[in-house]
């Protein structure tokens, strides 16, 4: 404890002076003269990179005329080109010892490689410790004193990381000595099986006749298989006796002496044991067949062997096969986005997370959903938020973006519930403060509620374009909790006809062919400027005749509660299916070009345009 | 021995899964701190209002230092908590030390202003109070007892209950070698 107290206190003492030590300073005297220090540092290693230090210093000692006469020469000439010499020196120090730190804030990276501002600033303090003379190993120390060990990127020689760096070495020389052992105990027994077809017994016999050069023998009961077989060795012991004559008169090496009479001796031994075999039947004709029954049953015993073994390894290699299949499978099955900063990148049984298929499935569902919902299809959109939802209830996301489709459908309430419930998982999602804010606001008129979610939101967001938008619809609730610009008040608007829109709509004549006899027309109004987001009113007219006189009031407001108020732009399409939220081919779509009052009267438009 | 060899062959995987399975639980990017129940390195901070609060003057104190940054969700999260909390507990013999990091003045002193943090903060421009204390995110606190001992570490966002428990266990010098863990740390 004591001794990285002292190393804080160390590294604390503010480095004031940049000089790094391995350069010679001038004498105290010149630095007390009036040159200032800066000036001098300059010279000092200008001076060392030229190698005239010694005289220099001299001269320095000498006098301060010399000295500043010296020091114009120097700075005009030399100190550009030697602060870009001697800089990369320490920039290049402390680049290799960042090069074995680990950046704090990233993942694998070193903090030479970092572009994080972390980094930079522990590059930063590298190179004060390295110019306050401390040595790489003392800096690196430093670190590891804060952060312990994890913060070097190739982990110390002691303790347990000595263990990772003997380990790879421990598994080579375990590999190495596995297969020395396999490989020995595989010659073994090839050895083993060998000398099984060579019978020391008949191998002495072999050597012993060909010696003594063994009469041809001629029995009574020759067969001509036996007399073939007699030739056979006979032939096979002259050869013997050559190679022997052969070897001594030194036309052979001993090696190819020793093969070649191997070779002949395995020969004979197996004629032998054939002529054996053929005495031995013909002396026991009775029952000739035993010996025979045997050996087809020693075959047998044989091939079973092998043939075991044969499965084995099969099924070794099926099993490694499976293994490495159901690794690699599950690994990459299990792998999901982090959902938090502590999450882990696999789920399920690896971790005990959840299960992978069903995350993978519910942030599929859940990007499915928000790109429908950006493009504004809202049927889709229910549907992927609502299959995300039967996956993981705790989908705050989900539940907030539902909460934004159910206020847009005027169901505020749902909405309110679909917040709370995202709000309930996720107490900070901005999403949700946002949406429940909106909704309490526009929809419900609870100012005071809507005023508490807003600022909660505000609190959690950084300044910004989005934070100032927040703020602007906070500001227009004043702190009494009640609308500071009460917005106009829509219970009156649906019976008074100034908020109405009216108009006619008609059909251009070049288009009439390809009006569909049970399309549904939708004329919509959204709020002027808003170049998407929901529609503020929309009324379904089905199977329309046209030409079409129209009215759209506070009654067809979307979401209930909104003001149907100030400019808006109008457009119409008879849509083939009656779905309000699909588009498709075959549409016919018109606009008003311009945008108009609420209590507007003859907005007239045409339908003009097919959708492709 | 057939049951030999099975036995064998787990006996090499098993560690291998073991291990696969360790990695992927752990978070390759958590510090585990090795400050904790050390000396706290003394510092010398700048508070925004010009004057300098060190470390050493708190002697006899139990200290709250606070790691944040404007624009670090989880500290904007828990910048009313600690005010809060910090109005409370004013009067005993407990300090609350604020330390913007990685921030620009401008956007550290609205961020005071926005919460009306009234305990002393400054500002980190270096980063070395920072890495003195091993800080790898922000938020990250600290509770430091009277002799100047690092007793509790918190990685994340913190509510006003725990601060007040751990500044009273600070004060009495009880060591909390477990590491808290609040809602998500911002990394830049």
């Amino acid at each position: 404890m004591l001794k990285s107290f002292s190393l804080i206190r160390r590294h604390i003492t503010p480095f004031k002076r940049r000089t790094p030590r391995a350069l010679p300073l001038p004498s105290e005297t010149v630095l007390s003269s009036r040159t200032n220090v800066r000036d001098l540092r300059k010279i000092s290693r200008c001076g060392s990179k030229q190698g005239f230090l010694p005289e220099f210093t001299l001269s320095l000692a000498e006098g301060v005329e010399m000295t500043e006469r010296l020091l114009i020469v120097c700075l005009l000439f030399f100190a550009t080109p030697i602060f870009a010499a001697t800089a990369p020196d320490l920039d290049d120090r402390t680049r290799a010892i960042a090069a074995e730190l680990r950046c704090v804030v990233c993942q694998n990276l070193s903090v030479a490689d970092s572009p994080s501002e972390m980094a930079q600033q522990m590059k930063g303090i590298i190179r004060e410790q390295l110019q306050a003379g401390k040595t790489p190993a003392e800096i690196k120390n430093y670190f590891v004193s804060k952060y312990g060990e994890w913060v070097l990127l190739a982990p110390s020689t002691k303790g347990f990381g000595l263990v990772v760096w003997l380990l790879p070495f421990v598994a080579l020389l375990a590999g190495l000595g596995l297969g020395i052992w396999l490989l020995r105990r595989w010659v073994a027994k090839r050895k083993k099986r060998e000398p099984n077809s060579v019978e020391p017994a008949l191998l002495a016999r072999v050597r012993q006749e060909a010696t003594i050069g063994k009469a041809v023998e001629h029995g009574a009961e020759d067969s001509s298989q036996k007399s073939e077989l007699i030739q056979e060795r006979t032939r096979l012991y002259a050869d013997l006796k050559e190679l022997e004559f052969d070897f001594q008169a030194g036309k052979l090496s001993a090696t190819d002496y020793g093969d070649l009479r191997q070779e002949i001796e395995s020969k004979a031994v197996s004629v032998l044991q054939r002529l054996d075999a053929l005495s031995e039947s013909v002396q026991s004709k009775t029952a000739p067949k035993k010996p025979q029954k045997k050996t087809r049953a020693e075959k047998a015993g044989e091939t079973k062997v092998a043939g075991l073994r044969g499965w084995r390894l099969a099924a070794g290699g099926a099993f490694l096969l499976l293994f490495g299949l159901a690794l690699g499978v599950a690994l990459t099955k299990s792998l999901r986005p982090r959902a938090s900063e502590g999450d882990t990148m696999t789920g399920d049984f690896l971790t005990g997370t959840g299960s992978p298929a069903t995350n993978s499935e519910v942030a599929s569902s859940l990007q499915e959903g928000k790109a429908a919902f950006a493009k504004q299809d809202w049927a889709k959109a229910i549907d992927a938020f609502k299959k995300a939802l039967a996956s993981d209830p705790n989908q705050a996301e989900a539940h907030a973006y539902m909460g934004f489709i159910l206020v847009q459908a005027g169901h505020a309430d749902g909405a309110l519930m679909a917040f709370d419930k995202a709000l309930a998982v996720a107490p900070n999602l901005p999403m949700a403060l946002w949406g429940k804010g909106m909704t309490l606001y526009q929809a419900k008129q609870d100012y005071a509620g809507a005023r508490e979610a807003f600022e909660k939101l505000l609190r959690l967001m950084p300044p910004g374009q989005e934070r100032s938008e927040v703020e602007k619809v906070l500001a227009e609730i004043s702190p009494g909790g009640q609308p500071g610009k009460p917005p106009p008040q829509t219970a009156s608007a649906a019976a008074n006809p100034s908020n109405q829109i009216s108009g006619k709509i008609t059909l251009d004549p070049k288009l009439t062919a390809n009006v569909d006899k049970q399309a549904t027309l939708f004329i919509i109004a959204r709020p002027a400027g808003a170049a998407g987001g929901p529609p503020l009113a929309v009324k379904k007219i089905e199977q329309p005749v046209f030409p079409l006189s129209y009215s759209l009031g506070s009654e067809n407001l979307m979401m209930q509660g909104r003001p149907f108020a100030g400019k808006v732009t109008i457009s119409v399409r008879l849509d083939k299916d009656g779905n309000p939220v699909t588009r498709q081919a075959g549409d016919l779509t018109g606009e008003y070009k311009n945008p108009v009052d609420v209590g507007s009267k003859n907005v007239d438009i045409e339908l003009d345009q097919m959708a492709k | 021995m057939a049951w030999r060899r099975l036995f064998i062959t787990l006996l090499i995987i098993a560690p291998i899964l073991w291990l696969l399975a360790f990695g992927f639980q752990r978070d390759a990017r958590y510090i585990n701190s090795p400050l904790i129940a050390k000396e706290a390195a003394p510092f010398t901070l700048t508070m925004f209002d010009g004057r300098k609060v060190t470390l050493e003057e708190l002697r006899g104190k139990a200290v709250f230092l606070n790691f944040w940054a404007s624009w670090c969700v989880p500290c904007r999260a828990e910048a009313k908590d600690l005010e809060a909390a910090w109005q409370q507990i004013k009067e005993k013999n407990m300090v609350f030390v604020g330390v913007a990091l990685q921030d620009t003045e401008k956007d550290s002193r609205a961020f005071l202003q926005e919460f009306q943090v009234t305990y002393p903060n400054g500002r980190d421009d270096s980063g070395k109070i920072a890495v003195n204390y091993g800080v790898w995110g922000v938020p990250e606190s600290f509770f430091i007892d009277p002799e100047g001992r690092i007793t509790y570490k918190h990685v994340g966002g913190i509510g006003a209950p725990m601060v007040k428990t751990k500044l009273a266990e600070a004060l009495r010098g009880i060591v909390t070698a477990k590491e808290g863990r609040g809602e998500s740390q911002s990394v830049r």
